[in-house]
C-alpha cells in the first residue's frame, strides 16, 4: 500500500495536497469546478502512465496463441501455464490495489468538492481505465489471459469430475501423478485455494468491466479447444451409440456452469442470485454463448462424424446410433457440401484402386447404399457420392458376373445381396411401379433436399426415390437386359461344370430372379433349366433302350440342350478317335429313334470323363475334361507324338494342345522328350512325389476354369475384326505407328458409319492378340506388320 | 499303356432334320419357337408337307386356317398335306 501511495503522490501531487487539506471547501464554486477539471487530468495521466504499464509488464510473453495452445501437452507448456497464471493473478490483483486506492480518493474528493452524483464520477474513472488499458493492449496478452483460464478450467473440471465420480476412483488411476487441477502433488493439492483465487479475480474483473474485454477472446477459443478434445476423446471410433445427448449434457453441466462461475464467482452457489439485476446482463450473455456454443457442438461432433463415415458405412448397421446423431445434426446446420465431398473423397481413397478386389468393392458400395440411404432417405447424396463408384465398377471387366454371383451365392454363406434377394419384396418392373409407389404413398412425400445444384437434382430424385438395393446394383451397370445376358453366361458356365441333373439351387435362384426382374427377362434361362430336366429323361429312356445298350463300349449321358436359348458357345473343339465317335454315334441314334426328325451336334469339348489308365502295374482312376482323355487314348498306339502331328489328328491348334499337354506332364505320364516332342512314360518313375498322391481321387480342374462360352473379350476382339483391314492398310503406307494414333484413325472410320464403339484398351487387346499370332510386331512402342 | 473309358458326360445341342433353317411363315430358326410359344421341341414341333417343306406345326395350322378356298402351302403352293412319317 505504502508503494501505492508513493507513487500516486509522485504523479498527482497537487490531488495530493488537495486531498491532505481540509481548506478547500472553503473555495468559491468556480475554483472548485476548476482545481476539480485538473485533478481529474492528474488522475488520467496516472492511470495511463503507470497503472495501465505496471499492468501490462505483467504480459511479457512471444508466442502466437495457437502455437501456444499446440505446445500445451508438455509438462514444460504446463509449467509455463502455470506461471503465467500466476503473472495473471498478480497483475489483476495489482491493478485492483491501484484501482481500489485511486477510487476511495475519488470519494472523499467527491465529498469534498460536494459533489452529489459520486456514481457518474466512478463510471468516469471506470471509462478512463479502460480505456488506458485497452489502447496499451500488447501483443500477446492472449497467452497470458489464455493461460489464466486454461488452468482456471481445469481446476474447474479437475473439482468438478471428483464430486460427480467420487474420490476412491480418481485415487485409483491417478497414483502418484500430480493434481490434474493444480498440477501439484496429489497431497498437497492447491485446487482449493485456486479456485478461491480464481473467483476473486474474476469477481475484481466483472467489477471493472474489464472481463469480456480483456478474457472473451481467450475464454471463447478455449471452450472450442475443450469442446473439441471432449468430443475426440468420447465419441471418436465409437459409432455404436448415440452421443449427441451426453455432449449436451456435458456443456450443460461443466462448460456452461464454469462460464457462469466466472461470470457469478460470488454468488457460484446461490442459483437465485443469477436473477439479481447484476446478474441479469451476464446471464443474457451466458445465454447468447450457450446457442454460440451448442452450435458449435452440433457442428464438430457432425464433422467429426462425416470424417469418420467410412468406418460408419463398414460397421453399418451397427452404426446406426451415429448416423442418428449425424441426422439431427443435419437438421440444424447445413453439412450437405461437407457430407459429400468428404465421403466421395473417403470413398475413392478407401476402395477405388486396383488394389481392391471387385466383390470388396461391390461390398463397400452396398455398405454405403444402406447406410447412406438411412442418413438420407431423398437419395440426392447416395446418388452423388456413389456416382464415381458406379463408375469405376462399370470399368471393371468382371463387375457383372461378381454381382449375379453374390446375388445367387448362397454356399459360402448368404451375402448382402443375396440376402437383399431373397427377401424377394420386388420392386415391379421399371417405371410403372415406382410411379405407383409414388402416389400411394403421396401421404409421406417430402420435398427435395435444398443445397445441392438443381441439375444433380433433376436427374437423380426420379430413379432413386423408390429403387431398391437391388436395382441401385444392377444399376451400375446400365441396364437390367445386359445384367440378365451376364447372368444368362453365368448360369450357363455353371450347369456346364457342374454337369448334373438336379441344379435345385440354381431353379432356387432363377425363382428369385423371376421374382425381381420378372419373367420376360429370364425366359432363356427358363429354358436352359428345362433342358436340364429334359436331358434327365432323355437320358433315362435311352439307356433303357436295350439296342442301344447291348451295342455300348461305355456310358454316355447328356446334357441336351436348346443352343438358341443359350449363350453362344466359344469355338474350341476337339476331333474324337474313331471308336469313340461311333459310341455317339450309337447315342445319337437312339436319340433320333425317340425324338424323330431331331438330331445331335455334339460339343466335344465340353464334359467329363471317367477313365481307367493301366500302366506298367499301376491302375489310375481319373476322371478328365474330354479333350485330355481323347489325347492320352492316343497315346495307347503310339507312345511318342510330336506337338503337330497330334494336332492335326484331334485339330486342337498346338499352341492351345500344348497347354493340354501340361495336364499330363504334370502327372508324370508323359514327358516333353525334345522341344515339340512328347512321350509316354510306360515305366514307373523312381517313386516320385506325385504317385503319394490320391490321383485317383483327381478331378481336374485345369479346364473347369475356363468358360465353355465365348467371353466378352472375345465378343469384343470379333467387332473389331472388321478394322482389321483398315489397320493392316495403315501399317502398310505408314508401316510403324503407335497405338494412339491407331485408336485415332479408326475412330474416323468408325465415325463414318461402321458403328463400332471401342476404347483404347480393346484395341489394345486386339493388337496384343495379333501380335501373338505373329500378325503384328510390337515393339518400341509402335505397332508394325510382321513381315 | 490301356486307356478305359468307364463313363462320358457329354454335352450336346439338338437340332430339327430339315432342309430348312427358319419357318417359312414365321421366319424364326426351326429350333427356336413360333411367335405364340415359349418353349421349343416338344413343345413347338415342326411339321412337313408332302411337298417336303416344313413349318412349326402352329404356324402352318394358323396359316390354313386363314386359307378360306383351297389349302396351300405357303411355300410353293400346291396343296396341303400333312406328311406323318
Ligand atoms: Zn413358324
Ligand atoms: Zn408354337
Ligand atoms: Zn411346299
Amino acid at each position: 500500500m505504502e508503494i501505492v501511495w508513493s507513487d500516486f503522490s509522485e504523479s498527482c501531487p497537487i490531488l495530493k495536497e488537495c486531498l491532505d487539506s481540509s481548506d478547500l471547501a472553503k473555495e468559491t464554486e468556480d475554483t472548485l469546478e476548476y482545481i476539480y477539471e485538473v485533478l481529474w487530468i492528474e488522475i488520467g495521466s496516472f492511470v495511463r502512465s503507470k497503472l495501465a504499464p505496471t499492468f501490462w509488464s505483467c504480459f511479457k510473453h512471444n508466442q502466437t496463441l495457437a502455437k501456444f495452445e499446440k505446445d500445451g501437452g508438455s509438462a514444460e507448456a504446463l509449467q509455463q501455464q502455470y506461471k503465467l497464471f500466476t503473472n495473471f493473478v498478480n497483475a489483476v490483483k495489482s491493478l485492483d490495489a491501484y484501482y481500489q486506492f485511486v477510487r476511495t480518493s475519488l470519494e472523499k474528493l467527491d465529498g469534498i468538492c460536494q459533489r452529489a452524483d459520486h456514481g457518474k464520477s466512478l463510471a468516469k474513472l471506470n471509462e478512463l481505465l479502460r480505456s488506458a488499458l485497452l489502447s496499451q493492449l500488447p501483443t500477446h496478452f492472449n497467452n497470458v489471459v489464455y493461460s489464466f483460464y486454461s488452468v482456471s478450467f481445469r481446476v474447474f473440471f479437475n473439482l468438478h469430475q471428483s464430486t460427480s465420480m467420487g474420490q476412491d476412483n480418481e485415487d485409483l488411476d491417478e497414483s502418484g501423478m500430480p493434481c490434474k487441477g493444480c498440477n501439484q502433488e496429489l497431497e498437497k493439492c492447491q485446487c482449493q485455494s485456486l479456485l478461491q483465487t480464481i473467483n476473486e479475480v474474476n469477481q475484481k474483473l466483472v467489477d471493472l468491466e474489464l472481463l469480456d474485454r480483456l478474457a472473451g477472446q481467450s475464454m471463447t477459443f478455449l471452450v472450442q479447444q475443450r469442446i473439441k478434445e471432449h468430443i475426440k476423446n468420447t465419441c471418436h471410433g465409437i459409432f455404436d451409440r448415440s452421443h449427441l445427448k451426453n455432449l449436451l449434457t456435458w456443456l450443460e453441466d461443466v462448460v456452461i456452469c464454469w462460464l457462469m462461475q466466472v461470470f457469478h464467482s460470488k454468488v457460484s452457489a446461490d442459483p437465485d442470485a443469477m436473477h439479481t439485476d447484476d446478474g441479469s446482463k451476464s446471464t443474457d450473455v451466458i445465454q447468447s454463448l450457450k446457442v454460440k456454443l451448442t452450435f458449435y457442438v452440433y457442428e464438430n461432433y457432425a464433422l467429426s462424424v462425416i470424417d469418420q463415415f467410412f468406418s460408419i458405412i463398414i460397421d453399418f448397421p451397427d452404426s446406426i446410433p451415429a448416423i442418428e446423431d449425424l441426422k439431427i445434426c443435419m437438421e440444424k446446420i447445413n453439412l450437405r457440401r461437407q457430407i459429400i465431398n468428404t465421403l466421395k473423397s473417403s470413398l475413392e481413397a478407401r476402395i477405388l484402386h486396383p488394389g481392391v478386389n471387385t466383390m470388396d468393392i461391390l461390398t463397400g458400395y452396398v455398405a454405403a447404399i444402406k447406410a447412406i440411404r438411412y442418413l438420407d432417405s431423398s437419395g440426392v447424396i447416395l446418388e452423388t457420392v456413389t456416382a464415381p463408384i458406379k463408375e469405376y465398377l462399370r470399368k471393371r471387366s468382371d463387375t457383372v458376373r461378381c454381382v449375379v454371383t453374390s446375388l445367387t451365392e448362397t454356399e459360402s454363406g448368404p451375402t448382402d445381396l443375396s440376402e437383399e434377394l431373397a427377401k424377394g419384396d420386388a420392386v415391379k418392373d421399371g417405371t410403372k411401379g415406382n410411379v405407383n409407389d409414388e402416389l400411394s404413398n403421396w401421404e409421406n412425400w417430402q420435398p427435395d433436399p435444398f443445397g445441392l445444384d438443381n441439375t444433380v437434382q433433376t436427374r437423380t430424385v426420379k430413379t432413386s426415390r423408390s429403387a431398391d438395393i437391388i436395382s441401385m446394383v444392377v444399376d451400375i451397370y446400365g441396364s437390367k437386359e445386359l445384367f440378365m445376358s451376364e447372368y444368362r453366361n453365368l448360369l450357363a458356365d455353371r450347369l456346364l461344370t457342374q454337369l448334373e441333373f438336379n441344379p435345385e439351387k440354381e431353379i432356387r435362384n432363377l425363382e428369385l430372379l423371376k421374382l425381381r426382374f420378372g419373367e420376360s427377362l429370364l425366359h432363356n434361362c427358363e429354358v436352359m433349366l428345362k433342358d436340364i430336366a429334359d436331358s434327365k429323361r432323355i437320358n433315362s429312356h435311352i439307356h433303357s433302350d436295350t439296342k442301344y445298350v447291348e451295342n455300348k463300349q461305355f456310358d454316355i449321358s447328356s446334357l441336351i440342350i436348346s443352343a438358341q436359348f443359350w449363350p453362344s458357345f466359344n469355338k474350341e473343339s476337339v476331333e474324337l478317335p474313331e471308336e469313340i465317335a461311333n459310341e455317339f454315334q450309337k447315342y445319337t441314334k437312339s436319340y433320333e429313334e425317340y425324338k424323330g426328325n431331331r438330331t445331335l451336334n455334339w460339343r466335344t469339348v465340353t464334359g467329363k470323363v471317367a477313365i481307367s489308365i493301366e500302366l506298367g502295374d499301376r491302375v489310375l482312376d481319373m476322371t478328365v475334361a474330354p479333350t485330355q482323355a481323347v489325347i492320352i487314348y492316343h497315346f495307347q498306339n503310339k507312345n511318342e507324338w510330336s506337338l503337330d502331328d497330334l494336332s492335326t489328328l484331334v485339330k486342337i491348334p498346338p499352341s492351345v494342345l500344348r497347354r493340354r499337354m501340361a495336364f499330363w506332364q504334370s502327372h508324370g505320364i508323359i514327358i516333353e522328350s525334345q522341344p515339340g516332342i512328347y512321350k509316354l512314360i510306360e515305366d514307373e518313375l523312381p517313386k516320385s512325389q506325385l504317385e503319394k498322391l490320391p490321383i485317383n481321387e483327381i478331378i481336374t480342374e485345369d479346364e473347369d476354369n475356363e468358360s465353355a462360352m465365348a467371353s466378352a473379350s472375345d465378343q469384343r476382339e470379333e467387332e473389331l475384326q472388321v478394322f482389321w483391314s483398315y489397320i493392316v492398310g495403315m501399317l502398310t503406307n505408314l508401316d510403324s505407328l503407335p497405338i494412339e494414333r491407331i485408336h485415332q484413325m479408326l475412330k474416323l472410320f468408325a465415325s463414318n458409319g461402321l458403328g463400332v464403339e471401342f476404347t483404347q484398351d480393346d484395341l489394345k487387346d486386339f493388337l496384343q492378340r495379333k501380335v501373338r499370332d505373329h500378325k503384328l510386331i510390337y515393339s518400341g512402342g509402335v505397332y508394325q506388320l510382321a513381315k | 499303356m490301356k486307356v478305359t473309358i468307364k463313363s462320358w458326360m457329354g454335352v450336346a445341342s439338338w437340332r430339327w432334320i430339315a432342309n430348312d433353317e427358319n419357318c417359312g411363315i414365321c421366319r424364326m430358326s426351326f429350333e427356336s419357337t413360333c411367335p405364340e410359344c415359349a418353349l421349343p421341341g416338344d413343345n413347338c414341333p415342326l411339321v412337313w408337307g408332302v411337298c417336303t417343306h416344313c413349318f412349326h406345326m402352329h404356324c402352318i395350322v394358323k396359316w390354313l386356317n386363314l386359307q378360306t378356298m383351297n389349302k396351300q402351302c405357303p411355300m410353293c403352293r400346291q396343296a396341303w398335306k400333312f406328311n406323318f412319317h
